[in-house]
C-alpha cells in the first residue's frame, strides 16, 4: 500500500496484487466452514437420453451421505438460463449432453463424496442425437429440445446492407473461403466454485466464483422458487473468468444444496475434469465467406454464412451470434454486406460466454480473407487493410454510422511504422535449417458493452468512512482484469486520497449495487463512469461540510488534500475524520448510476436481435506475428508478436498491457493447441494433458503499444480492453504461417499435424501439376 | 470404513509442527482444510497446473501429488512462510512491483518455482526463466510480466539495482 | 484411507513386497495420476524415497549406475550424466517441467514403462541394463526385455528396480533427443527419436542406434535402419533412405494427441533432423 495518490494515467499497482501474491486473498475456492458438507452433481455421461430411472438408493444409505436429490425435490421451475430459461438445474426428464446434471450429493467429506456419486446408477435410455451443425439441421434431425418451434434452430438472422449479390457479381476480383473453430474451454486456474448456507432466518447466501453476482440471485431465485431479497451473494476476487463464470454454473445447485443441509455450509469446487466437462464453451463456429474488392483493392461486397454450434442448452448462443454477425465485415468500410446467421442446438457441450463472443471466430475468417484478397490482388496485406480502414464517421458492415472514437487507422500506421514490420524480409531470410519464417497481420475490432435492448447500467457507492477513508463499493466482479485499479484511481483521482485511505468492497448483493456483469469489456467504463458521478458529489459534499466548519464562504477557497481539507486562505484544516464525525450516516454515502449511450441509429437490419444490437463503442488492434515453421514436424511456433491497441484513452499503463498481453497469450492457444475435442458429444480432452493451453515456453516476447484515442464518453476518456487482444493471433498467425509456408490453413487449431499435412497436400499438388 | 491417522512431524514454515492425519491425505489438503493455510492452492488436482506448489526441504513440490506421510521429519515451506524466506519475499515484492499479478490464482504456486529456480546456481535469461515456470500454467498474464519480476527479483537479491 | 510405508533401507522394503495389491511410490507422478483417474487402486502405498541405496549416480570404469529413485532433476544437473549421457540429458530436458522432474525418478518412468516415456528411447539406444533386486538377489535385464507392452514389465513380484547401468559411450559420438509434442513443456510425447550414432576417425558412421517414442506399444527400434548407416559416409541421401525404412518399421495408433499417420511420418523426418543441410521434405 503507497502512499502516493493513485491517479489517472500514471503507474499504479493494483491494490489486491500484494495480497494475492502473498496467498492471503481468499478466493471463493479458499472459503471453508464449520461441520462443512460437500456437495457434487452427477453427471448423464450420455449425450441424449430420456431417463427413465436414478437409483440412489446405496449412495444415499453410505455412510457420510447427509442427501441425495434428483429433478423431483427442486422448488420452482427447475430451470437456469439468462436469456432462455432452458437449462434445468436437475434433469428431470431428459439429458442434452453429457455433463447434464441428474443428480445432487450432500456428503461429510470429498471421499464420501466421490463414492456417493459413483454408487448413484442412472438408467438413461439413449435417444439419436445431433453432433454438428449440418447433421442438426437436416429436415428430421432428432430435436434437442422436443416442441422446438424451429426444429434445432435458436436463432437466425440475416445482416443486409446494399446489394450484395449484384455488388458481388459486379466485383472484379472475389475470393471465397470457409473456415472452422472448435469449441474452447476457458481453462481459467480456480474451477467453478462455490459455499453455500442457509441463515437461521432462512435467507441463504453464497459466496461464489462468479461473474455476474446480481444476476445470479434472479437465477436462482427463478430456478428455485426463492424470492431474491432473500439469496445473498458475494462474490470475491476470481481466479479467472473469461466468460465462463458468466451465467449460473454452481449457484443453483449449491442454493439447493444449502436448502437440505440443516443450516450447515455447503461447499462445491468442480474438480478440473467437471469443469471440462460441464463447464461452458466458446462456441464452435463455420464461416463461409466471399469477399468482392476492385483492381485498387477497395472492398465492394461481403456475403458470408456463419453457423454456430451452441450446445444443449440456450445460455447466451444468440447473442454471441449476434455480436460475430456485426464484426463479420471486420473493421473496414465495405459498401454492400449480406452477412447470415445461424446459431444451432446439438447434444455437444453448452457454448456460453467466452472472451471476445462470437468475435473471435469470424475475426480468424475475415482476416484470412483480407490476406488471401491481398494476394489475388498483388497488393500488400497492410495496404489492403489501410485501404479500407474504418474511421470515425464512416458507416459500418452493420449500416451503424461510428460516431465514437475510431483508432483501427492509427493501429495499421503504429505497425507500418515498426521496426518488426519494416525488417520482416531479412528476419525471414534468416530461417535456419527445415525452418520456414512467416509474418502475419490482423486487424480487429470489438464492441464494448451490452448494446441495444439491455441497459448498460452501474450503480457506484462511495462512502467516507468513519475514519474519514473512502470505500468504494465495486459492483462488478473483479476477475483479474484489473478493475478494481481503475476505480482506486478515479476516486483517487477525483478525491486525493492516497492509497492506503481507499478501501474496496467487492461485489456482495447486500453492500454493492447492481452493476451488470463482469463482461462484454465494459467492468471500467460502465462502473467508472458512475463512479465519478458519485466521486464528484462526495467531493462536493466533503467540501460543502468543510465550509460549514471552517465557515469559508465559497468551496472555491477549499482544498481536499490526503486526510483532510484545507482553508489556506484562513490558515485552517479540519480532518476527514472530524468531517465524517459530523454527517449522519446517509450523508456520508454517495450513489450514482450510469447507463451506457446507445447507439442512435436504428439500423434497417437486424431486428430478428431482441438484445445486443447494435453497438455504439469498439475498441480495435492491429496485431503482427512472427512465426516459424518447422518443416519436418509442421510445429507452429510464434517468435516474436506485436499488438498495437486503441482502448480509448489508458488509465494504468500495466493493467492495460497485462490485458492485452493475456489476451494475446489465450490467442495463441486458440491459434496452435486449443480445441475440445469430442466424439458423439463425449469430450475426449478433459484435463490439462488432453487440453493444452500455452505454457510459459509456448507464449514469446510480446511487444504491446498503445494507441490513444481518447473516448468522450468513457471514464477519462477509457473504453474497455478486455476483448479485442484475443482475437488478433489465430488470424495473424495463420496468415504468417501461409505466408511462410504458401498454404492456406483454414482449420484451428493450427497443430503440427494439420500444418505438415497442408505443406505434403501442396508439395504433392505441385508434383502432380 | 477405517478411520486410522498417523503423527507426522515436520517443520512448517519454520515452526515445528505436528498433525495427525491420514497417512495419504494429499498434502494440499492438509495445508488448505487442515491447517487453513489457503495460500497453496489447487488448479488440476494432477500436476499439470502447478499452483499447488510448495517447498520440500528448499525444493519444489506439487502437493497435489504428496501424501501427508511423506513429510515427516522434512521441512516444508508454504507460500505463507515468505516472510521468514529472503528470497519468496524478493518474488513477492517483484511480482507485485511488475505487474505479474492478474487474477493470482497462479502467483502463489509460480513464486514458489521462482524461488526454486533461483537456488541453486540460476540462469535467469529469460528464456531460461520460462523453462523454469514451464509446470506453472497462467492464463491471465501471458508469462511476460512473470518473467520480468523473477529477473528483478534475482536482481535485488544479488544486491543489485532495482528496476 | 491407505497406508503409506516408508522403509528407510532395503531389508526393511522386502518384507513389505509380498503384499500384491501395495502399491510402490517413488515420485508419484505417474501413480497419483492413475488413481485420480480411476485406473488404479492400490490397497496402500510403499515409498521408496527414503532408501538411500536406491538414489544417486556412480562412476564406475567403463560405466554409469543410476539409482533408480534418483529424480530427474538430480540426474539433469548431474556433472555425469551432462558428460557421459548428453541423449538422456536432452530427453530429461523435455520430460514434464521442472516441478515433475523434482518428483518423478529414473526407475518411476521405466516401471510405468508408458509408450511414451520420455527417458526410454534414450537408454533403449545406450543399450542400458536394470539391476532388479529381491531379497534372494539381483538379476540383471536389457531394458528392451524388461519392457513388455504398453504398462507392463517384467518386474516380478517381491522385486524392485534398483538401478539403472549404462555403458559410458566412448569415442566420437553424436547424441540427439528430439521430442514432437503439442507445446513445449508438460506434454506427453506425440513422437520422439533418440539417436546414438558412433563415428569412426575419419568422419564413417561407424554405427547406428536409434529409438523411437510414442509409435508403438513399447519404443520402437528399427535395425534395418540401423544398417543402412553403418559404414557410410553421412550424407542427406542415406539418412532419406533410413528415413523410410524407419517409417515403415513403427507401428503408431491415432489417438486424441495425433493420427497414426503423422506419427509415422514424423518418426521419418526426425531421422533427418540429424543432416542439417536439407530442403522441403515432400
Amino acid at each position: 500500500m503507497s502512499q502516493d495518490i493513485p491517479r489517472i494515467g500514471r503507474p499504479f499497482v493494483r491494490p489486491d496484487a500484494a495480497s494475492k501474491a502473498a496467498g492471503a486473498e481468499k478466493y471463493a475456492a479458499d472459503h471453508y466452514g464449520e461441520g462443512l458438507l460437500w456437495a457434487g452433481a452427477k453427471r448423464a455421461g450420455v449425450a441424449h437420453g430420456r431417463i427413465r430411472a436414478v437409483d440412489i438408493g446405496a449412495a444415499a444409505a453410505l455412510p457420510g451421505v447427509v442427501a441425495v436429490l434428483t429433478g423431483r425435490d427442486v422448488p420452482g421451475t427447475n430451470r437456469q438460463g439468462i436469456v432462455h430459461k432452458d437449462q434445468p438445474v436437475l434433469c428431470d426428464d431428459v439429458v442434452r449432453h453429457c455433463g447434464d446434471p441428474v443428480a445432487l450429493v450432500l456428503a461429510e467429506d470429498r471421499l464420501v463424496l466421490r463414492k456417493a456419486l459413483d454408487l448413484i446408477r442412472l438408467g438413461i435410455e439413449p435417444l439419436p442425437g445431433v453432433f454438428g451443425i449440418d447433421e442438426a439441421l437436416l429436415p428430421d434431425a432428432p430435436l434437442v429440445h422436443e416442441g422446438s418451434p424451429n426444429g434445432n434452430i435458436l436463432l437466425q438472422a440475416a445482416l443486409r446492407k446494399g446489394d450484395a449479390e449484384a455488388a458481388l457479381r459486379s466485383s472484379p476480383v472475389v475470393v471465397e473461403g470457409i473456415f472452422e473453430v472448435p469449441f474452447i474451454s476457458h481453462a481459467f486456474l480456480e474451477t467453478e466454485n462455490g459455499v453455500a448456507w442457509q441463515e437461521a432466518d432462512g435467507r441463504l447466501v453464497l459466496v461464489v466464483s462468479t461473474q455476474a453476482p446480481f444476476r445470479d440471485r434472479w437465477e436462482i431465485g427463478h430456478a428455485l422458487g426463492i424470492p431474491m431479497d432473500r439469496i445473498r451473494i458475494i462474490g470475491p476476487y476470481l481466479g479467472g473468468g473469461f466468460g465462463g463464470k458468466d451465467g449460473a454454473t454452481v449457484q443453483c445447485l449449491l442454493a439447493l444444496a444449502a436448502l437440505h443441509a440443516g443450516g450447515r455450509p455447503v461447499k462445491m469446487w468442480w474438480p478440473r475434469e467437471e469443469s471440462f466437462l460441464a463447464g461452458y464453451k466458446r462456441h464452435a463456429a463455420r464461416m463461409h465467406y466471399r469477399i468482392g474488392a476492385s483492381e485498387n483493392g477497395e472492398l465492394q461486397a461481403l456475403d458470408c454464412r456463419l453457423s454456430y454450434d451452441t450446445g444443449a442448452y440456450a445460455h447466451l448462443g444468440g447473442e454471441v451470434m449476434a455480436l460475430g454477425m456485426e464484426h463479420a465485415s471486420g473493421p473496414y468500410r465495405i459498401p454492400h454486406t449480406r452477412i447470415e446467421g445461424v446459431c444451432v442446438y446439438t447434444n455437444n457441450p453448452i457454448g456460453g460466454a467466452m472472451r471476445g463472443f462470437g468475435v473471435a471466430q469470424v475475426s480468424f475468417a475475415v482476416e484470412r480473407m483480407m490476406d488471401r484478397m491481398a494476394a489475388r490482388l498483388g497488393i500488400d496485406p497492410l495496404a489492403l487493410r489501410r485501404k479500407n480502414a474504418l474511421e470515425q464517421g464512416d458507416t459500418n458492415g452493420c449500416c451503424v454510422r461510428l460516431t465514437q472514437s475510431t483508432g483501427i487507422r492509427a493501429c495499421l500506421e503504429t505497425l507500418q511504422k515498426h521496426p518488426l514490420w519494416r525488417g520482416r524480409e531479412a528476419w525471414k531470410a534468416a530461417a535456419g535449417p527445415f525452418k520456414k519464417r512467416g509474418v502475419g497481420m490482423a486487424a480487429l475490432w470489438n464492441a464494448m458493452g451490452y448494446g441495444r435492448g439491455l441497459p448498460d447500467s452501474a450503480i457506484a457507492k462511495v462512502e467516507l468512512t468513519r475514519e474519514g477513508a473512502i470505500r468504494v463499493y465495486n459492483g462488478v466482479s473483479d476477475m483479474g482484469q484489473g478493475n478494481t485499479s481503475a476505480l482506486f484511481q478515479i476516486a483517487g483521482e477525483i478525491l486525493r486520497q492516497p492509497e492506503t485511505r481507499i478501501e474496496g468492497v467487492q461485489p456482495d448483493t447486500e453492500r454493492t449495487y447492481p452493476s451488470g456483469s463482469a463482461a462484454a469489456g465494459r467492468t471500467t467504463y460502465t462502473y467508472g463512469n458512475a463512479l465519478i458521478q458519485a466521486c464528484e458529489e462526495l467531493r462536493r459534499r466533503i467540501l460543502g461540510w468543510a465550509a460549514l466548519m471552517l465557515f469559508a464562504d465559497t468551496l472555491d477557497d477549499l482544498e481536499l488534500l490526503p486526510e483532510r481539507v484545507r482553508y489556506a486562505k484562513a490558515k485552517k484544516e479540519v480532518s476527514l475524520r472530524d468531517i465524517a464525525a459530523m454527517m449522519r450516516d446517509e450523508a456520508r454515502v454517495c450513489i450514482s448510476q450510469f447507463i451506457m449511450p446507445v447507439a442512435a441509429d436504428a439500423p434497417d437490419t437486424g431486428k430478428e436481435f431482441v438484445i445486443g444490437f447494435p453497438h455504439l463503442l469498439f475498441s480495435h488492434a492491429a496485431h503482427l506475428a512472427l512465426v516459424e515453421v518447422d518443416e519436418l514436424t509442421g510445429a507452429v511456433e510464434v517468435k516474436r508478436y506485436l499488438a498495437a491497441t486503441e482502448a480509448g484513452r489508458v488509465l494504468n499503463p500495466q493493467t492495460f498491457e497485462q490485458q492485452v498481453e493475456g489476451a494475446v497469450a489465450q490467442g495463441i492457444g486458440y491459434a496452435l493447441s486449443e480445441a475440445v475435442r469430442l466424439e458423439k458429444g463425449r469430450i475426449l480432452t478433459p484435463d490439462f494433458a488432453t487440453y493444452i493451453i500455452p505454457g510459459a515456453l509456448d507464449v514469446p516476447e510480446i511487444v504491446s503499444i498503445a494507441v490513444e484515442a481518447p473516448e468522450a464518453t468513457g471514464p477519462f476518456g477509457l473504453k474497455g480492453v478486455g476483448e479485442v487482444g484475443m482475437n488478433g493471433p489465430l488470424p495473424a498467425i495463420a496468415n504468417a504461417v501461409s505466408d511462410a509456408c504458401g498454404i492456406e490453413p483454414n482449420h484451428a487449431p493450427l497443430t503440427g499435424e494439420k500444418v505438415l499435412a497442408l505443406i505434403q497436400g501442396k508439395g504433392a499438388a505441385s508434383h502432380a501439376e | 470404513m477405517r478411520s486410522e491417522v498417523v503423527e507426522i512431524r515436520f517443520v512448517l514454515n519454520g515452526k515445528e509442527t505436528q498433525v495427525s492425519t491420514a497417512p495419504d491425505r494429499r498434502v494440499v489438503d492438509l495445508l488448505r482444510e487442515d491447517l487453513g493455510l489457503t495460500g497453496t492452492k489447487e488448479g488440476c488436482g494432477s500436476g499439470e497446473c502447478g499452483a499447488c506448489a510448495v517447498l520440500v526441504n528448499g525444493e519444489s513440490r506439487l502437493s497435489c501429488l504428496m501424501l501427508a506421510a511423506q513429510l515427516d521429519g522434512k521441512a516444508l515451506t508454504t507460500i505463507e512462510g515468505a516472510p521468514e524466506d529472503g528470497r519468496l519475499q524478493a518474488l513477492q515484492e517483484a511480482f507485485v512491483r511488475c505487474g505479474a499479478v492478474q487474477c493470482g490464482f497462479c502467483s502463489p504456486g509460480m513464486i514458489i518455482a521462482a524461488a526454486d529456480l533461483l537456488g541453486a546456481r540460476p540462469d535467469t535469461g529469460r528464456e531460461a526463466i520460462r523453462e523454469g515456470l514451464s509446470g506453472n500454467l497462467c492464463r491471465c498474464t501471458g508469462y511476460a510480466k512473470i518473467v520480468d519480476a523473477v529477473q528483478a527479483a534475482f536482481e535485488k537479491l544479488q544486491g543489485g539495482p532495482t528496476p | 484411507m491407505r497406508e503409506v510405508f516408508s522403509p528407510e533401507s532395503l531389508e526393511a522394503l522386502w518384507p513389505l513386497l509380498e503384499a500384491p495389491s501395495w502399491a510402490l511410490l517413488a515420485g508419484g507422478t505417474d501413480l497419483l495420476v492413475k488413481m485420480r483417474a480411476g485406473r488404479s487402486d492400490p490397497a496402500a502405498f510403499i515409498c521408496l524415497e527414503r532408501i538411500a541405496e536406491l538414489r544417486g549416480v556412480r562412476e564406475g570404469e567403463t560405466d554409469l549406475w543410476i539409482g533408480a529413485c534418483t529424480s530427474h532433476a538430480e540426474l539433469i544437473c548431474h556433472p555425469l550424466v551432462e558428460r557421459h549421457l548428453p541423449v538422456l540429458h536432452q530427453a530429461l530436458r523435455t520430460l514434464g517441467s521442472p516441478l515433475i522432474r523434482r518428483m518423478g525418478t529414473l526407475g518411476g518412468n521405466i516401471c510405468t514403462a508408458s509408450p511414451a516415456g520420455d527417458t526410454l528411447p534414450p537408454l533403449y539406444v545406450l543399450d542400458a541394463v536394470l539391476e532388479l533386486r529381491s531379497q534372494s538377489g539381483m538379476r540383471r535385464v536389457p531394458i528392451g526385455e524388461f519392457i513388455t507392452g504398453p504398462g507392463r514389465t517384467g518386474l516380478e513380484q517381491g522385486e524392485i528396480l534398483a538401478g539403472v547401468r549404462v555403458e559410458k559411450p566412448g569415442g566420437r559420438q553424436v547424441h540427439h533427443f528430439e521430442k514432437v509434442g503439442q507445446r513445449k513443456a508438460m506434454a506427453i510425447g506425440v513422437a520422439s527419436m533418440a539417436a546414438l550414432l558412433r563415428l569412426s576417425v575419419d568422419g564413417e558412421i561407424f554405427s547406428a542406434r536409434f529409438a523411437w517414442g510414442s509409435v508403438g506399444p513399447t519404443v520402437m527400434t528399427c535395425a534395418p535402419a540401423e544398417a543402412l548407416l553403418a559404414g557410410k559416409r553421412p550424407s542427406r541421401g542415406v539418412f532419406e533412405q533410413a528415413a523410410a525404412v524407419a517409417m515403415a518399421a513403427v507401428a503408431p495408433i491415432d489417438d486424441v494427441r495425433a493420427s497414426a499417420e503423422y506419427r509415422r511420418r514424423v518418426s521419418g523426418n526426425l531421422l533427418l533432423r540429424l543432416f542439417p543441410e536439407g530442403s522441403t521434405l515432400t
